[in-house]
């Protein structure tokens, strides 16, 4: 009885764990000796050792994808976080009424299935008749532009479909952190400088730190894992030009069109040291701003 | 001077309003343009700058719901027994183990929760295809517990948790552990304060759960066990002829129960994000 006092945590964890471990731990495993085999699938495997990573190493349209991902994670990242804070700002100053009404039709893309999203991207930003060419190229002047089919558009259409659909939720989250933010640090600062810069630099920013983390590292994560959109805009493939080829869009290509299960197993392995080492940088980075700032702790 | 105050906040505020309103119905018109546009015929849905349609033609919801393009009870039944399904055992799990890792020391306590970390970073997308191969040995191919199960873990919810548990105090367990309840007791005991949370991450679950389109697309192969997403995409995937409406009207359908589930909870919501970021 005693014995099983002291070790009632473990009881409390081993739900959890047991699903970790059965349902994550074991197929990235699996994914790991997958690596290792012959592409067929299901047992005909045969053992290769390193040659589906000399493979990949070797594959131009790898580090395309590699490429074009950084790309896109980088840049919707640099256009949603300072966006989605200057209009957590603007919410905050809304009439009161208001702001619930304002608040859902920004959420509305994030709540969207992503493939719904693509679509509607597809049928209402995208052509001649789209919004985006008729509102924001032609009225410039500049020819209208084919935002799929034009390999110098395709991702940056992918990362204003990203833009549309974080915006909101991140705002969102920056928002109720700032109205947990006590007033009085505000009313602190008033007394000495009422600058809405130095207002943001001095206590909503230290106060929102973790906020931001962790709305960067989600949206790296999501950034990396995006497929579902690229997916219904281009088919599966990479686009015009492989412009649009990203890491999962490859990866399932790689295993269910041309059926180099090995090979798509490797390229899953090697996703995860990458991915492990983004977000020790964020946490790095999260450590040395922290000591840099003086207010809270 | 305090006359001068009010009209210049108020001028803010009104200035606000215009430019959060105006981006907000931006980013709100195409699903408004996507709800219109399930009565229309396919020679007026390619404008989408024309917004009311010529008649209002219903009969492209009654082909929807008729089943006439793919069973929609169904699949709109797999996506709620996945969905739901899939934030109950999240929520239960994790908050079992947020609780352990807020209230308790215990030894492998760091490298466990190290591996939840882990498990935030590395999404269930990457490993899709070894995910593929293992649930097939499992024998779960083409069943919606192929979906579910691996749903239910969550590196998120267990740090959620983790901190929605740390502001507990620890008076109140200590008295429900005087009482001589056990952990599960008092985990039971401290539940009721937590409605909000529970209620908050159920929901975030419940969206990304039923948004998601890469594993189901995988595991689910047969047309009825799909889900609604899946299901829309590959009506958009099979040809150009077939009336786009019946996909606006199914795209619709697909947005309802995420609005209005977050519509409900929306101050439970927001109150308890505030609750946890302040920790």
């Amino acid at each position: 009885m005693k014995f099983l006092r002291r070790h009632a945590v473990y009881g409390l964890l081993a739900p959890f764990f047991l699903f970790f471990a059965f349902f994550w731990v074991a197929p990235l495993l699996e994914g790991l000796r997958m690596s290792f085999f012959s592409n067929e699938l299901f047992g005909e495997a045969s053992f290769v050792g390193g040659e589906n990573y000399r493979d990949i190493l070797k594959d131009s349209r790898y580090y395309k994808a590699l490429r074009n991902t950084a790309v896109y994670t980088l840049s919707s990242l640099v256009l949603i976080l300072p966006v989605a804070m200057i209009l957590a700002h603007g919410l905050k100053s809304v009439f009161g009424k208001l702001r619930p009404a304002f608040q859902f039709l920004l959420l509305l893309p994030g709540l969207t299935p992503p493939a719904v999203l693509a679509l509607l991207f597809l049928l209402v930003f995208h052509g001649r008749q789209g919004l985006l060419n008729q509102w924001f190229v032609l009225p410039f002047g500049w020819k209208y532009v084919n935002w799929l089919k034009d390999p110098d558009f395709i991702l940056f259409a992918l990362v204003l479909q990203c833009v549309w659909r974080w915006v909101g939720f991140i705002s969102f989250f920056l928002l109720s952190g700032m109205e947990a933010i006590p007033k009085m640090y505000y009313e602190a600062l008033q007394v000495e400088s009422a600058r809405s810069w130095h207002r943001f630099r001095w206590v909503t920013f230290p106060f929102l730190r973790h906020v931001i983390l962790f709305c960067i590292v989600y949206l790296i994560v999501d950034a990396f894992a995006l497929f579902s959109g690229a997916y219904v805009l281009l088919g599966g493939s990479g686009g015009t030009a492989d412009a649009g080829l990203l890491m999962v869009s490859y990866t399932y290509q790689t295993a269910f069109t041309f059926g180099n299960f090995g090979t798509a197993a490797a390229m899953s392995v090697l996703m995860a040291p990458f991915l492990l080492f983004l977000l020790w940088a964020c946490f790095w980075g999260y450590k040395r701003l922290s000591r840099e700032s003086p207010a809270k702790e | 001077m305090a006359m001068k105050r009010r009209n210049r906040t108020i001028l803010r505020k009104t200035f606000s309003s215009l430019w959060v309103g105006g981006l907000g119905l931006l980013f709100a018109y195409p699903f408004a343009w996507m709800a219109v546009s399930s009565f229309k015929e396919n020679s007026q849905i390619f404008l989408p700058l024309k917004f009311w349609p010529e008649f209002w033609d219903l009969s492209f919801f009654q082909q929807l719901l008729s089943s006439e393009w793919f069973s929609f009870g169904k699949v709109l039944l797999n996506s709620l027994l996945i969905s739901l399904g899939q934030s109950v055992g999240a929520v239960l799990f994790t908050s079992l183990a947020g609780f352990a890792f807020a209230k308790h020391s215990f030894r492998g306590r760091g490298l466990l929760f190290a591996a939840c970390l882990c498990l935030i970073v590395l999404p269930r997308q990457m490993i899709a295809v070894p995910l593929f191969q293992w649930v097939h040995t499992l024998g779960l191919y083409d069943s919606i517990w192929g979906v579910m199960l691996p749903g239910m873990t969550s590196g998120l919810g267990v740090l959620y948790f983790t901190q929605v548990f740390k502001l507990i105090p620890n008076a109140y367990l200590e008295a429900a552990r005087i009482e001589g309840a056990g952990e599960w007791r008092t985990y039971r005991l401290v539940l009721p304060m937590l409605g909000s949370s529970l209620l908050s991450y159920g929901l975030i679950h419940f969206i990304l759960a039923w948004n998601e389109h890469l594993v189901p697309m995988l595991i689910l192969n047969s047309p009825d066990h799909q889900t609604l997403p899946l299901a829309l995409s590959s009506l958009y995937g099979s040809s150009l002829r077939f009336p786009f409406a019946v996909l606006m009207a199914g795209s619709f359908l697909a947005m309802i129960p995420t609005s209005l589930f977050f519509l409900i909870s929306y101050k439970r919501f927001k109150n308890s994000l505030s609750n946890v970021m302040m920790s």
